[in-house]
């Protein structure tokens, strides 16, 4: 090393960082630091081997490095280090990412073997922060739990967000279906943002990654104009987020408040999950892993129903004022006659002949129209190193038929990931991270379109064994057989409904992505106290979807017995339909770190960075036309369309540079200090309000060390305190600046007029109102917390308490139509959220057999308020939702409370009726119902470990929060559901009842009746918010190591067999007897509560096998 | 390493960064939008207007307008307007009803304003625009009672205020007048293929506007005649139409008349089945078009070959023969010459009618006696759509006779024009019954879950209105009638 000109390199440094921006950048005084010219008499060379605590097998990676200097190396496949020359008195540090960090004086010794502690969640470890900076966890002025690959795939989840559940205090996971296709959305710490996006960003291996939600079989064109999602018809294709393979994963750190994340700028608002990936290690020798899971499924929830009448309906009262039924063979009600059990006729009537079968409940006629799922999900990786390199190969495939009859449902993923270093000379050092992911899958629809399976399947009377219809080669089930007319027929019984077999033959809705995500990174260190990198990366995927629906008209068989009409015909126009979604994300940065000891005692270290980055959108979506289909059945080909083609296509792009810096002091490892500042010019905001600047700080006070002599170091191993306060910025959509004009569509609901009007051009005004003077919007967070280590690291407790406030919140509201437009951009709304968030973990049993038990828990309680949305004369907007059941903003109440027409309750709670129907009045106005936030989430856990045997198992509970149902409303209108049989079917007073009589005052109800089919058949949707709250038996899990002695004659490295469950049962309260509260028609989109009839969620279990070579 | 090496690196690291900064400005200049246009034309926007009401008339309108008025009545073979039939409709069905009339067309109307304002050269439009702008609200109205007036289409009004039903009839009249003041039939500038109505016809248009603010003023009838006589008698020697007021749609996806289009996406679903309170009474006066609104039903094996209606609401029981609406009204879903059905703006059927009422009334000179102008509204009605036999049906019929007695000829002038509007016209049908009582024959429907014999007089306001306007006034009734329905 030559004699570095210290002083003037740095000056040179400085005159940049003053150029940019830093205001608070300490005056550098006189520092000393001349330690690398000190004489030391003694010196040594050192080695030894590193252990893992909790199996004795050797580690590799583990970085040692002698305090106070900058010489470090790191332990080979073996676990072995050596040092040639180090001072005798020397400390030596060993870190690893999932293990305690341990300091080790050398006191003159030559071998020093090391084992080290697995302690989830301590305070010493090495966490992985912003910008993949590795801090030691002890300095961070903010909470940053991490979970480590182990941890992560117990449950087996498809999903590495899914993993995340109940595993990390303040994380709001929804896994919707829990399917490889679901998607899961991740939010921190509440959400904040009215209309934007609440999730936290997801970053992997240093580089923000895509996480969108194109809702499939949405409105694509209003979805994309106006941010609004429709969840009346969806196929859920799943969340980019899901992408990865959770094997190629080795830690996920949670970066839950904006602190933590403000150096990733504006999208980092809402939190961040920092994902780093498995690598080789130096000195490794070549290990091939191959990992086999196994996983069948089942559907978790299906509502209760009524078992008490069948088919048809009540058409009129008898002389006694009871209910005259008729059975109506087509019907999709069930509002019809008792059950008697008796044998009796059915269905259609096919060349003469119709189908008998008792009149009795088939009760579980619903659920066993499941079948078992089946997944097989294998990865083969292959870590290892060269002299100055070093690789992780892995190749994986997940591949799955749900729950869903047939093999329609598939879900395939291919994931290849490539990462790898080399040391290019002393200075330089190259890395590259590449995953290509291919998906392709066949998906099922939800919701209410002519095409939703699980629409059709809940529409079965009670005394139809839809499960037993599944041969469609059966006349009596099935559809296009022909008539004497040698016309096509269908025999199956419904007229209403279609055969959900028939739509899992006919319809598909196909998905294919292709996706390469990358990072590409040199770091050069021209001098041992200063290093400068450059990264860029790239997310660059092709996400197609083909829509393809059969035309046919099919009448109906049966001609004779005049239950059947012929226009009762089953016809549909057929459609094609692709959907094509082309994002590219790219982002630059360029960081520079210089790092020095001020003095014997303060450390400080300083970067400043530069990022760039670029998102373009290119959506299109073209159908055959939309009123009139297909020209030639089974022909999916835009060239088939009958009439012009519908087209639609969204070009966006957006871009954003930004300036960073962090500041960051330690004070004898006791006392942290972080100061970060950005500023970001976006090009999504007006000329004079697209720069913005925002600061963070964070203090981080490791108060154990002072100490370490008292009795209290006994109980107390380590124990911080830390403090931090944020701002982040965030910036628009793209061209939300002005008002535009657009092609007229004019939507019925049903039919569509569109331009050229029979050749006529037309331009109308576009819905939304834009803003010219958009600033941008800001988030400020603090929080405290502790982080504690007690009873020599068998315990360890968390707590963080925070508030968060966002305001001037970029939002696009709803308006009255009677403006003219249907939406506008505003600046407005301050919504806060504020909490705590508890962590603990516990080793309470650790025997020198190797038996060990821990216990963890979390519990996270987020206050959600809108607080003032700024907009003068408006309290409240609308975020969305369905148009009877809005979820809103309103001020004074939490973020996404519903809002809907109910029934009319008096102030004494009583329901009051219509005086000469005796059904209940609707409220004159819509009225608040919970929100969808919950009060407060938790989770309890257990490992039991020994020798080779590991138990895992995992509840967690969402209290509180509320969701709205439409399976229960479609259960409900179809006379199926538990309830419309609670009084019977005859007509009966509503309980709990009054009504108001000629004088205009209300009087008990204690003769006016009502008929339960007209009630059920047409409820106010306010009927259908229900309580969301649930406990889940989330993961469970057994594994057994195979001992290393039993396989030192093999060419086995490491064998492990388990078996495992996760999402396995669920316990919901009373008033949902409907579905799993988590299933969402949105996906990961931020409308949440929505059971738009979305397909139940399953419980996945199975075994797997894991062998190393 | 030198420390010119150094030195050379870090000029190289600030080099990078001021070109970075020097090319940010038009590095971020990427934010104007390519997918949506950012001006418009009048001869662009008047088709959107005129497309966006005929959707509203021919779709949500004229089912609930057809089923009310009991042309029509939902199939038992079939659910999708049970609830209407019930009565039981809930406020999320009217929110696209709403948004056409405000969203789609008024907005697209005050652009055009804007766009003619002060610009003489194009007053034909600014006429125009005023007429529809008329029509749109007098349809809001009549549909919802008090709706945003004063403050509808207002920059920067977001949650505009109702205004009462009075006040917005006043401001109808006015601004046909307005648009007939301005309508030159001469002028040079007028649109052309962009008018889908009268195709630039100014004429066709000041008879429009004479039609229509007759038609305005009648309907003030019974609640403030004095003001209706006056307004009325401004129209005296008035041009009126004389040929119906409506859009061609055509077999194009997307063009379909919006009843049928509905059907399709249905998946063909032949919901609307013929009411008997309809094909009786033509059946009972022998009228020929009958065979025009609607199929026969024929089955060969049960020697049935006839028009069929049944009783309206009957979907419960169980029956399976009844007649089908025809290609005419759009509302044939297995048929695809419902595709072409027009949807009428104002017949001259209609024309005929109102004068004919008007005269009788005594509030109107037209130079022509009431009882010809009823009888021109038969015929007008037969020409239409081609029927024959409209002498034999004037002299035979029971229900085409001219009675004595202001009210008695009121009546047969209504159910005549009730006749001429089968499956066509229906909602303003359905708002002459809640104005005059007309035809006093209809039956309250057997699926009614309202109780009381009480029937709508009224259609919801939208969910969206009641989520998204805080200045929304409340839900009304759907048997509340509105300011100008007094008559018991």
């Amino acid at each position: 090393m030559s004699q570095i000109d210290f002083y003037a390199s740095k000056g040179t440094l400085l005159i940049y960082l003053a150029l940019t921006f830093l205001p608070f950048v300490p005056q550098t005084t006189a520092a000393n630091a001349n330690r690398f010219t000190d004489d030391h008499e003694n010196f040594l060379a050192v080695k030894g081997r590193v252990t893992s605590g909790k199996d004795q097998q050797p580690l590799q990676g583990v970085s040692v490095t002698v305090k106070g200097t900058n010489t470090g190396t790191s332990t080979d496949a073996d676990g072995n280090y050596g040092f040639n020359n180090i001072e005798s008195n020397a400390t030596l540090i060993f870190s690893s990412v999932g293990f305690a960090t341990m300091e080790v004086p050398v006191r003159s010794r030559t071998i020093i073997n090391i084992e080290l502690q697995v302690e989830a969640g301590t305070l010493i470890e090495t966490v992985i922060t912003a910008i993949a900076i590795r801090r030691d966890k002890r300095s961070l002025g903010y909470s940053a739990p991490v979970i480590r690959s182990d941890e992560l795939l117990t449950g087996r989840n498809t999903s590495s967000l899914n993993a995340l559940q109940g595993k990390v205090a303040g994380v709001n996971i929804t896994s919707t279906a829990s399917a490889p296709n679901s998607s899961s959305r991740i939010v921190l710490r509440g959400g904040s943002s009215i209309t934007g996006n609440n999730q936290a960003l997801i970053v992997i291996d240093g580089i923000p990654t895509d996480n969108s939600d194109f809702l499939g079989g949405s409105d694509v064109r209003s979805t994309q104009t106006s941010g609004r999602v429709d969840p009346r018809s969806t196929v859920n294709f799943g969340n980019r987020g899901n992408d990865i393979n959770p094997e190629d994963i080795e830690s996920i750190t949670v970066l839950k408040g904006p602190t933590a994340a403000a150096l990733y700028g504006s999208r980092a608002s809402n939190g961040a999950v920092v994902i780093t990936t498995k690598s080789g290690r130096k000195g490794q020798k070549t290990e091939v892993t191959v990992s086999s899971t196994v996983t069948f499924s089942n559907v978790l929830k299906v509502p209760d129903f009524q078992n008490d009448y069948g088919q048809g309906y009540a058409i009129g009262l008898d002389s006694a004022g009871n209910n005259e039924y008729y059975l109506d063979p087509i019907e999709n009600w069930s509002w019809g006659p008792p059950l008697t059990g008796e044998v009796q006729d059915w269905g259609q009537e096919i060349n003469g002949v119709r189908r008998q079968k008792a009149f009795e409940a088939q009760k579980n006629n619903i659920k066993r129209f499941f079948e078992l799922g089946k997944m097989i999900n294998n990865t083969v990786s292959f870590a290892g190193s060269g002299e100055k390199t070093t690789f992780y190969l892995s190749l994986s495939s997940l591949n799955s038929d749900g729950i869903m009859p047939y093999d329609k449902d598939n879900y395939n993923r291919y994931n290849v990931r490539f990462n790898g270093t080399a040391q290019l000379s002393n200075k330089f050092t190259a890395g590259i991270g590449l995953n290509y992911s291919r998906i392709n899958s066949n998906l099922v629809q939800g919701g209410q379109g002519s095409g939703s399976v699980y629409d059709n399947l809940l529409q079965t009377a009670r005394d139809i064994p839809i499960h037993l219809m599944d041969d469609l080669d059966n006349p009596y089930n099935g559809y296009g057989f022909l008539n004497e007319r040698g016309e096509p027929v269908y025999g199956f019984y419904g007229a209403y409904t279609v055969s959900p077999y028939f739509l899992l033959k006919n319809y598909k809705n196909e998905n294919d992505v292709d996706r390469i995500t990358g990072n590409f990174s040199i770091t050069y260190k021209p001098l041992e106290w200063l290093d400068i990198v450059e990264r860029i990366g790239a997310d660059v995927y092709a996400d197609r979807r083909r829509f393809k629906y059969p035309k046919f008209t099919y009448y109906p068989a049966d001609e004779v017995t005049g239950n059947y009409a012929r226009f009762n015909v089953q016809s549909e126009v057929g459609q094609y339909r692709e959907n094509n979604f082309n994002v590219s994300e790219i982002v630059h940065d360029l960081m520079v770190t210089a790092k020095a000891d001020l003095t014997s005692d303060i450390a400080a270290s300083l970067m400043v960075g530069h990022n760039l980055r670029q998102r373009t959108v290119s959506v299109s979506d073209a159908s055959t036309n939309e009123s009139f289909g297909l020209i030639v059945p089974g022909w999916y080909n835009l060239d088939n369309s009958n009439g012009p083609a519908y087209n639609f296509n969204e070009f966006s792009r957006r871009r954003l540079t930004g300036l960073y810096s962090q500041l960051t002091l330690s004070f004898r490892q006791t006392l942290f200090l972080d100061l970060t500042a950005r500023n970001d010019w976006s090009s999504t905001l007006p000329n004079d309000n697209r720069s913005f600047f925002y600061p963070s700080a964070s203090a981080s006070f490791a108060f154990s060390e002072l100490m370490k002599k008292g009795t209290i170091s006994d109980v107390l191993s380590h124990g911080k305190l830390r403090a931090s306060v944020a701002q982040v910025g965030n910036d628009a959509n793209p061209y939300l600046l002005n008002t535009y004009f657009a092609r007229p569509e004019i939507d019925g609901g049903f039919g569509t007029t569109t331009f050229p009007f029979n050749g006529v051009p037309g331009i109308t005004r576009s819905g939304r109102i834009g803003n010219p003077d958009l600033k941008p919007e800001i988030t400020t967070a603090w929080e405290v917390g502790t982080e504690l280590n007690l009873w020599n690291n068998r315990m360890y407790v968390d707590f963080s308490y925070y508030r968060n406030r966002s305001k001037d919140q970029i939002l696009t509201i709803p308006i009255s139509e009677g403006s003219g437009f249907t939406s506008m951009v505003i600046n407005g709304g301050i919504v806060e959220n504020k909490g705590i968030e508890l962590s603990v973990r516990g080793t309470p049993i650790r025997t020198s057999e190797g038996f060990s038990l821990e216990l963890y828990g979390t519990y996270t309680r987020n206050r959600n308020k809108v607080v003032d949305l700024e907009l003068e004369g408006v309290t409240q907007v609308s975020l969305g939702g369905l148009a009877d059941l809005a979820v809103v903003a309103a001020e004074g109440k939490p973020y996404g409370t519903f809002y809907g027409v109910d029934i009319l309750h008096d102030d004494q709670g009583r329901v009051i009726v219509d005086d000469a129907s005796g059904i209940p009045l609707e409220t004159p106005g819509a009225v608040y119902f919970g929100s969808y936030n919950p009060d407060y989430m938790a989770s309890w856990g257990a490992n039991v470990r020994y020798k080779g045997w590991g138990f895992n198992i995992l509840f967690d509970t969402k209290h509180g929060g509320q969701f709205v149902s439409r399976t229960k409303d479609i259960i409900d209108f179809n006379g199926t559901a538990w309830e419309t049989a609670e009084h019977g079917r005859n007509p009966y007073v509503f309980p709990n009842s009054v009504y108001t009589d000629q004088d205009n005052k209300l009087v008990t109800n204690t003769d006016i009746t009502f008929l339960p089919q007209d009630y059920f058949s047409n409820l106010p949707y306010g009927r259908n918010v229900i309580d969301a709250s649930y406990v889940k038996l989330r993961e469970v899990s057994l594994s057994y190591r195979i001992p290393k002695s039993k396989l030192k004659n093999s060419p086995f490295g490491d064998i492990t067999v388990g078996i495992f469950g996760n999402n396995l049962v669920l316990w919901t309260p009373d008033a949902n007897k409907y579905a799993d509260p988590e299933i969402n028609s949105a996906g990961a989109t931020n409308l949440q509560g929505f059971d738009f009839t979305a397909q139940p969620s399953q419980r996945n279990f199975g075994f797997n096998v894991s062998v190393s070579f | 390493m030198t420390t010119l090496n150094i030195k050379n690196k870090c000029i190289l690291v600030v080099a990078v960064a001021a070109i970075a900064f020097a090319g940010c400005k038009k590095y971020l200049d990427v934010n104007d939008n390519p997918n949506l246009a950012s001006s418009a034309s009048v001869e662009l926007l008047l088709p959107a207007v005129q497309a966006a009401l005929g959707h509203d008339l021919g779709n949500p309108l004229q089912i609930y307008g057809g089923i009310w008025s009991q042309y029509w009545t939902q199939s038992p073979t079939s659910s999708q307007y049970r609830s209407i039939d019930q009565y039981s409709v809930t406020t999320t069905a009217f929110d696209r009803t709403w948004r056409m009339i405000y969203s789609d067309a008024l907005q697209d109307i005050q652009e055009i304003l804007n766009l003619t304002q002060g610009k003489a050269a194009s007053n034909q439009y600014t006429a125009i625009a005023l007429i529809l702008k008329a029509y749109a609200f007098q349809l809001a109205t009549d549909a919802f009672g008090d709706v945003p007036l004063t403050e509808a289409t207002k920059p920067g009004v977001t949650n505009p205020t109702y205004t009462p039903q009075q006040q917005i009839y006043d401001s109808i009249v006015a601004w046909v007048n307005t648009a007939i003041s301005l309508i030159d039939v001469d002028a040079e500038v007028t649109p052309a293929t962009d008018d889908l109505i009268a195709h630039g016809d100014m004429e066709q248009w000041l008879r429009f506007a004479n039609t229509f603010k007759l038609r305005v003023l009648l309907r003030l009838s019974e609640v403030t005649p004095q003001k209706a006589a006056a307004g009325i008698q401004t129209l005296n020697n008035a041009e009126f139409l004389t040929k119906d007021a409506q859009i061609a749609y055509s077999a194009v996806g997307g063009n379909q008349n919006p009843l049928f289009s509905e059907m399709l996406e249905l998946g063909r679903t032949q919901n609307l089945v013929a009411s008997e309170t309809s094909t009786k009474f033509m059946t009972q006066n022998r009228d020929p078009r009958a065979d025009i609104f609607y199929t026969r039903f024929v089955s060969a094996a049960r020697g049935i070959d006839s028009i069929i209606g049944i009783p309206q609401g009957s979907f419960r029981s169980n029956l399976r023969t009844f007649s089908l609406p025809s290609t005419v009204t759009g509302a044939n879903a297995r048929n695809d010459l419902s595709a072409n059905a027009p949807v009428k703006f104002m017949s001259a059927a209609e024309s005929y009618f109102l004068q004919a009422e008007a005269v009788a009334r005594g509030w109107l000179t037209t130079g022509q006696p009431a009882l010809t102008l009823f009888r021109e509204g038969i015929r007008a009605s037969f020409k239409s759509y081609n029927v024959s036999g409209v002498e034999t049906y004037i002299t035979n019929s029971p229900a085409a006779q001219w009675p004595s007695g202001t009210q008695q000829q009121i009546r047969a002038i209504i159910i005549q024009k009730w006749l001429a509007m089968n499956g066509n016209q229906g909602f303003e049908a359905w708002s002459e019954w809640r104005r005059t009582g007309y035809p006093d024959f209809f039956t309250v429907s057997r699926a009614s879950a309202l109780g009381d014999d009480r029937m709508p007089a009224r259609i919801l306001y939208p969910s969206s209105e009641v989520t998204q306007n805080l200045n929304f006034p409340g839900i009304k009734l759907i048997y509340e009638p509105v300011w100008w329905d007094v008559k018991d």
